[in-house]
């Protein structure tokens, strides 16, 4: 309900400004609403809404297996911890930018460069979140799943995976918001399809109206897949915590 | 089954612990076990008392094989499925008490858990999560899911403190009697030394650290045959082998 209200005063709060300014630097609600339904009816909102989320599912994907996989065993390998993590740190401090003008340089402006990019700048995150994850298993539960001989997919299953899950949970929630922020500026750059693409063309035209029918639409698909996937699952991962309060 | 291996053969649990010592992390290194020997035969209880802090636990660590940093010999009796009662009962917090158990003994069949929890008393807690169990359910979970596994060596590490006496003393007869109808060779760690005589065929009395067994106590008439005269005589043992560490 809160919600319902928070939005509806941010809307007002639209219209009345754009009383003030000039249609060229904000337009109405209702005229953006309807640049919106007109690039709906021509189909291609729907392809460049589709061609980027397809994008942020490769990308974040790529991330989260990469950095899931180089996370845990960096958290319980020392030695392998002590040689990769300068490689992180370097990673974690370089600028998007630099990764992505690099990627487009070196592998041309082709699909997989772009892809890659995006995932190596989740990459390092995702690998440090799941790092502390890998250090934080209980090693009781270690000794006792090895005492019981229990065979890899079974402590996998319900020993190691459920201790990993509020990281695997964070890293993915704090993941999606980069990965489809960075993905715009890679199809700005150098895509020639996608949300990133038309809002640099809207760019180009000096055209409010179009950079906002497509960034409206984007940014309510990231909040549903937030909202309905991910805390989804971080509620399901956390479902035998004892209620407190 | 114990009794298909020939006697004297390697159904008995043999330890000989040469030496165990931990790295401080301050630097230095300290002994815990010293010149450690003790045998078990097949389907026998042996209960290990000594005092606080002398390396009973690391000793179970070392025969559950979760500590290999040690010089010195372990065998174990054939076949050698083993279940463990830690001190902690280490239950998957993100799973409820009955899965707890099954993830553990996948081949235990249903009646057997069931029957199990009727025990143990917690039939009415098989789909409440660890964190909703008081320290006192949560250890009989423990020891159930050990049961469960039907093991061929079962190790409990004190699992009767923190519940109360009835209890401690219902399930010390149900371990009894486990142990004379399966024919389980038991290790027991505890400081109560009436649950070493009402429940074990041998008890072994370690020292204070570095630890080794001072004393190895036969029982001659085990469990259900305890008798008065017996008890005393091993509480008299017990007691003069104790007050002469102490000196
Ligand atoms: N991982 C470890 N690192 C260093 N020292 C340890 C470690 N584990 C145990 N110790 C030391 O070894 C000694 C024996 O510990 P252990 O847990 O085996 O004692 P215990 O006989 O089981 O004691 P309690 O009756 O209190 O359970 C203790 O002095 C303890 O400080
Ligand atoms: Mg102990």
């Amino acid at each position: 309900m809160a919600r319902i209200v928070s939005l509806l005063v941010l809307l007002l709060a639209w219209q009345f400004a754009s009383l003030g300014a000039s249609a060229r630097y904000l337009p109405a609600p209702m005229a953006v609403f309807t640049a919106v339904a007109a690039e709906a009816q021509s189909g291609a909102l729907l392809s460049n809404l589709g061609a980027t989320l397809l994008r942020v599912i490769a990308a974040f994907a790529l991330a989260m297996i990469l950095g899931s996989v180089l996370g845990v065993a960096m958290g319980r390998k020392r030695a392998f911890d002590d040689f990769a993590d300068p490689w992180v740190v370097v990673l974690l401090n370089l600028p998007a930018l630099v990764i992505i003008v690099l990627a487009y340089i070196w592998a041309g402006l082709t699909e997989a460069a772009a892809i890659g990019a995006v995932a190596l700048n989740k990459l390092p995150n995702t690998i440090v979140t799941m790092r502390e994850g890998a250090r934080a298993l209980d090693a009781g539960l270690d000794e006792m799943a090895l005492a019981f001989r229990m065979p890899l997919a079974t402590r996998l299953r319900h020993v190691i995976l459920p201790q990993l899950a509020p990281w695997l949970a964070a890293a993915m929630r704090s993941g999606l918001s980069l990965v489809w922020k960075i993905v715009l500026v890679v199809e700005f750059m150098g895509r020639p399809n996608g949300v990133g693409f038309e809002i640099g063309t809207a760019f180009q035209l000096f055209d409010v109206k179009l950079l906002l029918a497509y960034t409206l639409p984007f940014v309510c698909v990231m909040l549903a897949i937030e909202t309905l996937l991910v805390q989804k699952i971080e509620r399901r991962v956390s479902r035998w915590r004892p209620r407190t309060a | 089954m114990n009794d298909a291996s020939p006697a004297g053969g390697p159904a008995r649990l043999e330890i000989a612990i040469d030496d165990k010592c931990f790295r401080a992390v301050g630097g230095g290194a300290q002994t815990v076990i010293a010149g450690l020997s003790l045998t078990l035969g097949a389907g026998e209880v042996g209960a290990i008392v000594g005092p606080s802090g002398c390396g009973k636990t690391t000793l179970l660590r070392i025969i559950a094989g979760l500590d290999r940093d040690f010089r010195g010999r372990v065998a174990l009796p054939a076949h050698g499925k083993l279940g463990m009662v830690f001190q902690e009962p280490r239950l998957l917090p993100w799973r409820s008490v009955e899965d707890n158990v099954r993830i553990a003994a996948p081949d235990a069949d249903s009646a057997d858990i069931g029957a199990l929890f009727v025990t143990l008393g917690l039939s009415a807690h098989r789909t409440h999560f660890p964190g909703e169990l008081s320290l006192g359910l949560a250890r009989r979970v423990a020891i159930a899911r050990a049961l469960a596994f039907e093991p061929d060596l079962l190790l409990l590490d004190e699992p009767f403190v923190s519940l109360d006496a009835t209890l401690a003393l219902r399930l010390r007869e149900e371990i009894a009697e486990l142990v004379e109808s399966r024919g389980v060779t038991t290790l027991i760690v505890t400081h109560d030394l009436d649950e070493a005589i009402y429940l074990a065929d041998r008890i072994f009395l370690l020292a204070a650290r570095p630890t080794h067994v001072v004393e190895a106590l036969h029982v001659e008439t085990p469990r259900t045959k305890m008798t008065e005269s017996e008890a005393a005589r091993l509480r008299t043992a017990a007691r003069k082998v104790q007050g002469a560490l102490a000196q």
